[in-house]
């Protein structure tokens, strides 16, 4: 080796960028945020103007605040970190701006598409699909900007931040492509390749493990890296952050369902769910443990430093977020919750309180070093902090309050629980209006903190020259021995990996074998779980040695991250797409939509009807009292995508068809205050307005079909005669009703998909094992 | 030995440090650890008992048995009504009160706070209930069996397992409040006649 020692300066423009976007969209997507709160309130905020209707807004809120917020400040957090814990210099200036001008782009044109009707109906994956596309290229130049780095890197072994970013980068690829896998009808329509539950099952499947690898992984990484720096402590346990960081990775996956208690989705699935969320409390809170006792010793520095102040707050929302999910993945406690505000204060505490504070602390600690200049106001930072975190508090004890009463209201029986207490759903939205209302003021509050920070940044970067960190490093010190030194063998065939793997197989067989088979995995895992600890007891160096090996491989790391977070989605979604067919769908069949009712279903997507209104009874008695027979799996097996709902603002809509009369549905949509007085519902004039747009409906029904639809050969005049038919009859049925709505008219085709909801045909029992 | 202050004696760091960031390796904490064992210990558990024994009841098949609780506890419980019963509760102040609530609570969005519907407000979806031509039977228990079982084709919703029969003879009392015991009244001979009584 020579001492001949050179200068690397990192790209640290990148981070500045990625920092300054994170901060600007933050506060975009928390102003949508604070007004979409308004309108429930407040429905004349609508104002009955397509774009700027709650249901057209919210994907845009959600949208915003994880992929602009939260992936901006992913991004910096990670250039940022990574390139100091590897001592390389980002491999491309190129692919670096490409990401960032990519994932700009795409953001604007989620606000140039979202608030106009064009989504997927997909919740946090609603973008359409050429955004799509973008969105999967671009995730692709930060792997490769990611791993060349790695490849590239003069530090031998990888940091514990860095396991979490590689299972950030290679799970959310998985998890987008397959949840985004669908069949364009034009460019800017497409309909999922799954219907019904198995949509249902993939959807969750991504939304649960968006949380968890998008809003989780990435932060905790980045909590690895900022905290030990902001507190100058060691980091606690090394051997916490393995075993939380393999077993975090490993159930999160498994845990989706939960979503899903209650409904039609099979019970086997369900009972997979609500158990590995239950698994899953541990692991999430070696990851606050480990951030939290880090900070043992630095306890004083908490009264004078804003950033500290914001990750120790940040660390125990985490840990607070991550024991509420489990006791909400308990099916009698979701039976209660779910479906109402505490799902939504749920997620508030993780996003504003984990997300949002680790967002800002990390902002206030990098904002002094990237532009060598200190924070402009250090007291404005701490006010931001109390601001914010009053502003947190109140958000999230108004959702539980409205949540739990809201619940306990739709939930109360009386008579000897013969009938519906609160039988008008109406009044137990009443009841929580007082609660709706202080949630605008806590997330008013928190608007006004992040604009703090805003005031801040921009304070402090004005006029400072922005300078790039450096780092001195041997000339020709080498980058490293990548893989040489394991080898196939050394990488999986080992203790460790092959403990993990029996024991998975075991209790694959001993959940899904039949009789004898169960009994010998069931006793194969216990052995393997025996030996395994007898092993690590006895051998537990070697152990670690060759933990300590894989760390200085990055390929034979990632890819047995890869498999750990494949299996979880492997069992539990094979079976589903292969057995829950039409063919074999408990009791009922779902009838395919008439043209006419594909394109009312269609506006119904569009309008984000799917965002207030679920369509699954539950198998639970007051769902059943309230809205008719549970709902069965065959009942939405053709729903591409599938509508079963996560949200009740108002009642569920699975057996409206026939309830009432057309005539109520059109003065509904035109003004819901006229005849469900206290309605909370927007508007949806323009629906009487506009003429139904059927130029690509032929396309629709062949794609349709091309997914699985039982369809007839139709020609494009037998679809259009099918269409004019049936719009002519329920106009007809207006007139006499004294309402005058031409045929042609959206509010019709909606009608028509309404009013055929829940009338499935009843089929004769085919069992078919519930168990795959 | 003398203990020392500096608690890095007791706390083995790990040699290597990245960007200056050292770690401790510290023992997991064993209520942590006996979480996480718990937990795996309870997943045994409970797929044991409803997936693998089937002990536990599955989700459809715990609401069908607690719904057939509910009917056989609202056959036992029916209220004996008849026609004249109905006139005497709507002759009732306390009857007529209740009724009145419920009805507002549920039935004026279509036949409005009048009762008067369509009499009233020709774009109004129900019909009047305060005169005296009926679509479906104008006897109380034509009335009765109408709101319980609901007119589905004309848009009148089925009461009968939301409001429970005590509340619908409440509301059925009150519309008859507006009515007179023997008054004629004409009965829409097109329409279909009351469902037949369950």
């Amino acid at each position: 080796m020579s001492d001949r020692k050179i200068t690397i300066e990192f790209n640290d423009k990148i981070v500045r960028q990625f920092l300054l976007a994170s901060v600007i969209w933050g506060a975009i997507g928390m102003l949508v945020g604070v007004l979409i709160a308004a309108q429930l309130n407040f429905w004349q905020l609508n104002f009955a103007t397509p774009w700027l209707t709650w249901s057209r807004l919210r994907p845009l809120h959600t949208n915003a605040v994880i992929f602009a917020l939260v992936g901006n400040m992913m991004f910096a957090g990670i250039y940022y970190s990574t390139q100091r814990l590897v001592k390389a210099r980002l491999a491309s200036d190129f692919l670096s701006q490409l990401h960032f001008w990519g994932w700009q782009a795409i953001i604007v044109s989620a606000v140039c598409t979202l608030p106009f009707g064009l989504t997927r109906g997909k919740e946090y994956a609603e973008l359409i699909w050429p955004i799509n596309i973008a969105v999967v290229v671009i995730w692709v130049v930060f792997a490769v900007n990611f791993f060349w780095t790695l490849g590239k890197r003069r530090e031998p072994s990888l940091y514990v931040a860095i396991w979490f970013y590689i299972s950030t980068i290679i799970t959310i690829a998985m998890l987008y492509i397959v949840n985004h896998l669908s069949i364009p009808t034009s460019w800017s329509h497409s309909y999922p390749v799954f219907g019904g539950v198995q949509d249902a099952l993939v959807q969750w499947w991504y939304g649960h493990n968006a949380v968890a690898f998008f809003l989780t992984t990435p932060i905790l990484g980045i909590m690895y890296y900022f905290v030990p720096k902001a507190a100058e402590r060691p980091v606690y346990s090394y051997r916490l952050s393995v075993v939380h960081f393999w077993s975090l990775v490993f159930l999160y996956i498994w845990a989706g369902p939960h979503h899903l208690l209650n409904t039609a989705l099979p019970g086997w699935l369900q009972t997979l769910g609500m158990t590995f969320s239950l698994m899953l409390w541990a692991p999430s809170w070696g990851g606050m443990l480990n951030g939290l006792l880090t900070l043992r010793g630095a306890w004083h520095k908490l009264r004078t430093d804003p950033v500290l102040k914001f990750f120790a707050a940040g660390v125990t929302f985490y840990g607070m977020a991550t024991f509420e999910g489990p006791l909400l993945a308990i099916k009698s406690v979701n039976a209660l919750g779910h479906y109402t505000d505490w799902v939504i204060g749920h997620v508030h505490a993780g996003t504003l309180g984990w997300n949002g504070f680790m967002a800002a602390g990390m902002t206030y600690w990098l904002l002094p070093r990237l532009w060598n200049k200190p924070l402009y106001s250090t007291s404005l930072a701490n006010l931001h902090f109390w601001i914010g975190g009053v502003g947190i508090l109140l958000y999230v004890a108004a959702m539980w309050t409205s949540g739990i009463t809201q619940g306990l209201m739709l939930n109360a029986t009386t008579e000897n629980g013969t009938i519906l207490a609160y039988p008008n759903f109406l009044e137990t939205l009443n009841t929580i209006r007082p609660l709706m209302l202080m949630r605008l003021i806590g997330g008013g509050l928190y608007l006004t903190g992040w604009l703090m920070l805003a005031y801040n940044f921009w304070q402090t970067v004005r006029g400072a020259a922005p300078v790039n960190g450096t780092i001195e490093v041997f000339d020709d010190e080498p980058a490293h021995e990548e893989a040489a030194a394991m080898g196939l063998f050394g990488s999986f065939i080992n203790p460790p990996v092959l403990f993990s793997i029996f024991g998975t197989g075991f209790a694959f067989v001993w959940m899904f074998g039949a009789d004898l088979l169960s009994i010998a995995g069931l006793v194969g895992l216990m052995v393997c779980g025996v030996l395994a600890y007898a092993h690590f007891e006895s051998r537990g160096k070697k152990w670690g040695d060759w933990y300590d090996r894989l760390l200085g491989n990055s390929l034979p790391f990632t890819i047995l991250t890869f498999l750990a977070v494949v299996a979880g989605g492997l069992i539990q979604i094979i079976p589903t797409v292969v057995a829950h067919n039409a063919a074999s769908t408990e009791d009922r069949k779902q009838t395919p939509y008439t043209p006419l009712e594909l394109q009312g279903r269609d506006i119904y997507v569009r309008d984000g009807c799917y965002l207030c209104h679920s369509q699954m009874i539950r198998t639970l008695v007051p769902d059943v009292l309230r809205y008719g027979d549970y709902s069965r799996l065959g009942e939405s097996i053709y729903d591409h995508p599938y509508q079963w709902g996560s949200k009740r603002n108002g009642p569920d809509l699975a057996r409206v068809g026939g309830k009432y009369p057309n005539v109520w549905h059109l003065r509904h949509m035109e003004d819901p205050r006229s005849i469900s007085v206290g309605s909370n519902m927007p508007t949806f004039p323009w629906l009487l307005a506009n003429t139904l747009d059927n130029s690509t409906l032929v396309k629709k029904i062949s794609v349709q079909r091309m997914l699985g639809v039982p369809y007839p050969n139709w020609t494009p005049e037998q679809i259009t005669t099918r269409v004019e038919a049936q719009a002519k009859t329920i106009a007809a049925d207006l007139k006499t009703a004294g309402a005058y709505i031409a045929p042609d008219k959206e509010i019709i085709a909606l009608i028509a998909y309404l009013q055929q909801l829940g009338h499935a045909v009843v089929v004769p029992i085919t069992k078919t094992a519930s168990n795959p | 030995m003398t203990p020392t202050p500096n608690s890095t004696t007791e706390d083995p760091i790990r040699p290597h440090t990245f960007d200056g960031i050292q770690e401790y390796d510290k023992r997991l904490p064993n209520w942590w650890l006996m979480t996480l064992y718990v937990s795996i210990v309870f997943w045994v558990g409970y797929w044991s008992y409803y997936e693998w024994f089937r002990v536990g009841l599955s989700g459809p098949q715990r609401v069908e048995q607690a719904l057939a609780q509910i009917e056989a506890m609202k056959l036992a419980s029916a209220p004996a009504l008849d026609d004249a019963s109905l006139w005497k509760m709507s002759r009732n102040p306390v009857f007529v009160e209740a009724g009145k609530a419920t009805v507002n609570a549920n039935c004026v969005a279509c036949h409005l706070a009048s009762l008067r519907g369509k009499g009233e407000n020709p774009t109004a979806i129900g019909p009047d209930l305060t005169d005296t031509k009926w679509i479906h039977g104008g006897n109380p228990m034509d009335l009765y069996r109408t709101v319980t079982q609901g007119v589905l084709v004309k848009g009148m919703p089925t009461w009968g397992p939301v409001l429970g029969p005590k509340k619908i003879a409440e509301a059925v009392a009150y519309v008859l409040s507006k009515h007179t015991e023997g008054e004629p009244i004409e009965v829409d001979p097109s329409a279909a006649p009351p469902p037949p009584a369950k």
